[in-house]
Parts: structure tokens; C-alpha cells; sequence
């Protein structure tokens, strides 16, 4: 009866203080939540991030699996992507022969046709571009992880510690933005040596900044967070406090950065490729597969760079789409 | 109070463009090439190579080579930067300065073109999805933004050959022209006024020209707007959602302006960001836009840039990463600007 009287005042208990700590209580320094990005959940509703995902996994077992018959273990095409068949310049079978061919391939075990025809060169494109995603996707994740955690770290330093060298080193990396971005690319490549691994080292430069400046604004932002003061007071040294308490809390931004760089380095690699900036041919690579077609479009041998040219904006699309909706979710 | 934002910018400029002339210097001197090599051929006899060396000023140390690049304190007794002079080419031995001049304005023409027409594409594009939100407009913009901004534009530059020539020309009906250049290769390309083809002929009063040459850039033009227009769209929209939810609009609406009036003041509000974007997309386009300037040879600054880095030629690359450096510090500078004429709030 007394409890519902305003009027009734008794003595304050332990639990009725807890009472007053509400959750719209935003207490100073104490992160209230985390960032946590649920993908299970997403992958359950979002369609596009649905589709995302199942690009991303594809390109990536289709990856291994060219790791697989890089090495000769394994191999899940019908020829050698290196190796010319002899036959040149087939043309891919055409709609109502397929449910046929399929059957004498896979039922009566007759030697596989060439399903995305040869090109010039007497190369079959189904398996090249099938094999593709060994170089292609080796060096967007490598170059783009490489990246994150090269500017992971200036970042963090640069957020962390304030001083005139951190300074200078934000005014290289203004720099560095300046730059042509495709162009630097080419010289990188160009200069250094048409290679897989210098590809690599390119991309990561061009895409440092990025991650820079990202995880140092989060940083900022952090450093003056009360869990930082705590960990001081307790009596971490410096650099701990930067690298086991800042660190770990300002990842966020550029985990969610990152399967959009590995779109963009994808997109990269193709276009340095195709400008002849990029791997040598006859490596299975998109870009270069479309080069190699190129030529022959115009006399209408279309299927020679078609088909990897679909492939490419299948898979940048997926990593767009799973970039957006990380993003989505962690605004 | 425009004029000293202006002259500061102009000082941070030029302090950026010496930075990146020097970052390019060592940078492609600390590259493992050898450009004597590529120049003089694999088979030459060391004296040659020796000779080469001298005659490209490499036997110099590095830091000298930098002051005879500069025009200060320098050994060569040619003209350097500070004299107005970029260097001669390796290559073909005629001044990089004319060269770019010569091959700049082709880029620039058909990435101005193709932006302008996908800044107009955009804006109403942008606004009807922003007004009605969740309608069909909203929804395909969202998907274009999406898909078109992670598309390789050189593959689909090379399917518009494929369909708009190849395919349309075999079907014998009116199609795109063959992807070699600005004009048809038995046309003698006028001489230029202002490098941009269209306006020449236009100056001209040549309409022959005029319409050869649109025909030629109408495929170019086309590829680059439907990779760019996507992300501006996107960034119409965004900025409008947030321009219309916010308290002037209502005070606008509630003071009973029409529909029109309303949206037109919520459009300026939202189109400073749009700007910036389409700013930043030129100055990628610059360098960026390499693929496409290859597909249809148009023979631009790309073209130009690419051939002088697979040709180890130093001053040309040295000269083209500056000069795109310095097109796209004057865009941004332009469109800074531009924002502080259409909204009143930025003053500098």
C-alpha cells in the first residue's frame, strides 16, 4: 500500500541505487557498448550481404583450388591454364548445346569441351578464368591486410603520440594522397619489375594512407577515453597502454575498411594488368585475360574477355556489397 | 578575405607540388631500373653505356642531379623547374612541357564531359530518391551507387565496342565509330586553339568536325559516366536525406513555400558535398581514366604516361605525375571556391 505513495520515503538501498544507474546513463570515459557486428544474423537477412559473402567464399576456394594446381596437387578444371590446348580461337558451345555436352562429359567421361572457348593463343578461358583468383585475390587480401597493419601502426603511433616527428609523418602520408593513384601504381610496378610480389608492395603503399588516417582519427578519439587513464593509473607503461588497451578498441574502422580496399586492389591489379603495368603473360589473371582478348573483340571473338571481365565485377561487387553493409552497421 | 583563402591555398600548393617533385625524383631513382640499359640496348659496349650516362646527365650523384633537374647550383647548363623547363624526354628528345600541354587536353576534355553529364544524371536522380524514400528510384540508386562504383570500366568500355560497333555494324544499323582515336584516321586533325576538339571546331564554325568528333567521344564519354555516375547519385542522396530532415527545411515548408522552392533551397544545401566528390573523382579520373584513353586510343596524358613509364623516359614520368598533381590542386581549389558562391554558411 506505502510503496505506491509517492508521499512514503524510506531509506535508500543498494538496489535502488542500481535502480537509478539507467542505461541512457552515458558515464564519462566508459564505453557503454562495444562495437559488435552480428554476421551471422546479417547473413540470414540481408540478401545482398547474402551474396556478398557467397562471392567472397567462392573466389576464395576457387583460389586454393589454383593454389592446388599451381602445385599440382589437384585440379578442378579441365586444362592447364598455362598451357595452350592446340586448339585456337574456339568458339564457346552454344545455349541448347550445353545440357548435352554435360551429359557426355560428366556421364560418359568424353574429353570436357572448351565451355568459355580458347583464345588466340589456343588457352582455354574456362579454366584460366577459373584459376584467376590464385593471383588476383593473393594479391588484393595480402596487399590490403598488408596495408592495414603497416597503417594499423603508423596510425596508432601517430594518434598516440603527439609530437613533431608524428606530425612529419602525417605530412608524408598527406603526401602520398596527392599522388595519381593508378599512375604511382604504374611506375611501382613498372620500375620495379612486373612481378606478383612487387604488385603487392605497390598496392600496400597506395593503400597506407587510408588506413592512416583512419585509425588515427579513431585513436584520437580513444586516447582521452577514462578505460586509457585507468590503465595509466594502474601503472601500465606507455607503449602497453597504446598497443594492449588503444590498439584492440580502435580496430574497428579498418577491419570494416578492408573488404572494400580488397575490391579496389582487385579492380587495381586487373587495370595494371591490362595496361601491361602488371603480371606477364601467360599468368591466369583477369585483367591480362582481357587484354589478351582485347585485341580480337573488334573481329568479334567475344568470349576471350568476357568472361573474365563478368568475373571481375561478380567479385568486386560481392566485396563492395559485404563492405557496405559492415559499414552499415558500425555507423 | 577570398583573395588571401586564394593565395594560401596557391603558397600550400606549390609547397605540395615541390614535395611531390622530389618524392618522384628519388622515388624512381631508388627503383631497381636501369633506363641506360633500356635505352641503349643489351648488347652495347660499356663506352656507349658510359657515354649514354653523361649525355642523360646519370653519372652525377644523385642529390646534384636533383639541382640540375631544379635549375639551382646546377652542372648541366640547361634550364630546370625554376626556369619553367620540365626537361627533354629520353625518348623522342622534344620538350616534356610541350608534350603534355599537347596530350593534356585530350583527358581532360572527355573526363570533363563525361562528368559534367554524370553531375547532371545525378542531381534530379539523387533528389527523387531522397524525397520519396524506399520508392523505386531510391532503390535503384542504391544498387547503382553500389554496383557501378566496383566496376572495371575498361571491361566495360571494351563491351560497348563489342555491341556498339561490332554487333551493331554486322546487323547493318547505325553504330559507334572503330576505337582508333579522336577523329577517323583519314582525317587531318585541325590544329589546335584550346586542345579541346569540341570547342575548337566549334570556334571554327566546323561542323564536320564537329559532329566526326562527338561521334568519336560519345563511346569514351559514355564508359566513364556509367562507372562515375553511381557514387555522385549516392552522394546526392545522402546529403538530401539528411538536408530535408533538417530544421530550416521545416521552417521553409512551414512558412509555406511551395514544393519546388522548398527542394531547389534543400538542392543547394546538398549539392556542396556532390561537388567535392565529383572533385575528387576528376582528379582520380586524371590518372585513372589510363584504361579507357588505351581502349579507344584517344592518345591522352594517360597514354602519354604509360608509354613513358614502359620506356624508363625519367623526365616524362617525372613531369606527368606532376602535372596531373597540379590540374587536380587547381580543381579542388576551383570547386573550394564554388562551394563558398552557392553556400553563403562557408566563409573562409
Amino acid at each position: 500500500m506505502t510503496a505506491e505513495n509517492p508521499q512514503t520515503r524510506h531509506t535508500p538501498t543498494p538496489e535502488d541505487l542500481d535502480q537509478h544507474i539507467q542505461p541512457h546513463m552515458v558515464i564519462e570515459g566508459i564505453p557503454t557498448k562495444r562495437h559488435t557486428i552480428d554476421i551471422v544474423r546479417k547473413f540470414k537477412e540481408e540478401g545482398l550481404f547474402r551474396f556478398g559473402c557467397l562471392v567472397i567464399m567462392t573466389t576464395m576456394g576457387l583460389a586454393i583450388f589454383g593454389w592446388l594446381d599451381h602445385y599440382d596437387i589437384y585440379r578442378l578444371w579441365p586444362f592447364d591454364p598455362n598451357r595452350a590446348t592446340g586448339n585456337v580461337s574456339v568458339e564457346p558451345p552454344g545455349f541448347l548445346e550445353i545440357p548435352g555436352l554435360l551429359w557426355k562429359t560428366v556421364i560418359l567421361g568424353h574429353e570436357p569441351p572448351h565451355w568459355f572457348g580458347t583464345d588466340n593463343a589456343g588457352l582455354d578461358v574456362f579454366s584460366r578464368t577459373l584459376a584467376a583468383p590464385r593471383t588476383d585475390m593473393t594479391i588484393a587480401i595480402v596487399a590490403a591486410f598488408l596495408s592495414m597493419f603497416i597503417g594499423t601502426a603508423f596510425g596508432l603511433v601517430a594518434g598516440f603520440y603527439r609530437n613533431a616527428l608524428t606530425e612529419f609523418l602525417m605530412r608524408i602520408s598527406d603526401l602520398l594522397q596527392a599522388f595519381p593513384v593508378f599512375i604511382t601504381a604504374m611506375i611501382l610496378v613498372a620500375l620495379s619489375g612486373r612481378n606478383e610480389f612487387n604488385i603487392i608492395l605497390a598496392l600496400a603503399l597506395v593503400y597506407t594512407p587510408i588506413f592512416i588516417r583512419l585509425t588515427r582519427a579513431e585513436v584520437m578519439g580513444q586516447a582521452v577515453r577514462g578505460y586509457v587513464e585507468s590503465a595509466r593509473a594502474v601503472g601500465n607503461p606507455q607503449w602497453r597502454v597504446a598497443f594492449g588497451h588503444v590498439l584492440p578498441n580502435s580496430l574497428v574502422p579498418s577491419l570494416v575498411q578492408i573488404s572494400t580496399t580488397v575490391g579496389f586492389a582487385i579492380l587495381l591489379t586487373s587495370g595494371l594488368s591490362f595496361v601491361g603495368a602488371g603480371v606477364r603473360p601467360p599468368t591466369p589473371e583477369w585483367g591480362l585475360m582481357i587484354a589478351l582478348g582485347a585485341d580480337h573483340i573488334i573481329l568479334g571473338e567475344w568470349w576471350g574477355s568476357i568472361f573474365p571481365g563478368v568475373a571481375i565485377a561478380l567479385t568486386v561487387f560481392g566485396f563492395a556489397a559485404v563492405g557496405h553493409g559492415l559499414e552499415e552497421d558500425y555507423r | 578575405m577570398v583573395g588571401r583563402f586564394i593565395a594560401k591555398r596557391v603558397f600550400l600548393a606549390i609547397f605540395q607540388l615541390f614535395g611531390i617533385t622530389i618524392a618522384v625524383f628519388f622515388g624512381i631513382r631508388a627503383l631497381p631500373a636501369d633506363p641506360v640499359a633500356r635505352l641503349v640496348g643489351i648488347n652495347a659496349s660499356p663506352e656507349a653505356v658510359q657515354q649514354a650516362r653523361e649525355s642523360l646527365g646519370l653519372h652525377e650523384t644523385k642529390l646534384q642531379q636533383l639541382f640540375n633537374y631544379l635549375g639551382v647550383w646546377s652542372t648541366s647548363g640547361k634550364p630546370g623547374i625554376f626556369q619553367g623547363d620540365l626537361g627533354v624526354s629520353w625518348v623522342t628528345n622534344s620538350r616534356v612541357w610541350d608534350e603534355c600541354i599537347r596530350f593534356l587536353p585530350v583527358t581532360l576534355e572527355f573526363i570533363t564531359y563525361a562528368l559534367i553529364i554524370a553531375f547532371i544524371i545525378a542531381v534530379p536522380l539523387g533528389m527523387s530518391s531522397a524525397t520519396k524514400p524506399g520508392g523505386a528510384a531510391d532503390r535503384f540508386t542504391f544498387v547503382w551507387g553500389l554496383f557501378a562504383g566496383s566496376q572495371p570500366e575498361f571491361w566495360w568500355g571494351l563491351m560497348f565496342v563489342f555491341f556498339f560497333f561490332f554487333q551493331l555494324n554486322q546487323w547493318d544499323l547505325p553504330h559507334a565509330p572503330a576505337p582508333l582515336g579522336r577523329l577517323t584516321p583519314l582525317t587531318t586533325e585541325p590544329p589546335p586553339i584550346t586542345g579541346f576538339i569540341l570547342v575548337d571546331s566549334l570556334l571554327r564554325w566546323d561542323f564536320k568536325v564537329l559532329f566526326e568528333a562527338a561521334h568519336h567521344l560519345m563511346l569514351p564519354t559514355f564508359t566513364l559516366v556509367f562507372v562515375v555516375s553511381g557514387a555522385i547519385t549516392k552522394m546526392v542522396r545522402q546529403n538530401m536525406v539528411r538536408v530535408v530532415q533538417s530544421d530550416y527545411i521545416l521552417y521553409a515548408r512551414s512558412a509555406g513555400l511551395s514544393r519546388r522552392k522548398v527542394a531547389l533551397y534543400a538542392l543547394r544545401a546538398s549539392m556542396a558535398p556532390a561537388m567535392t566528390l565529383t572533385a575528387i573523382i576528376y582528379g582520380f579520373l586524371l590518372g585513372g581514366a589510363v584504361p579507357v584513353e588505351l581502349i579507344y586510343s584517344l592518345g591522352g596524358i594517360g597514354q602519354y604516361s604509360i608509354r613513358s613509364i614502359l620506356q624508363f623516359d625519367y623526365p616524362a614520368i617525372q613531369a606527368t605525375v606532376l602535372v596531373i598533381a597540379m590540374v587536380s590542386l587547381i580543381i579542388y581549389l576551383v570547386i573550394d571556391i564554388l562551394h563558398a558562391v552557392i553556400d553563403p554558411r562557408i566563409t573562409f
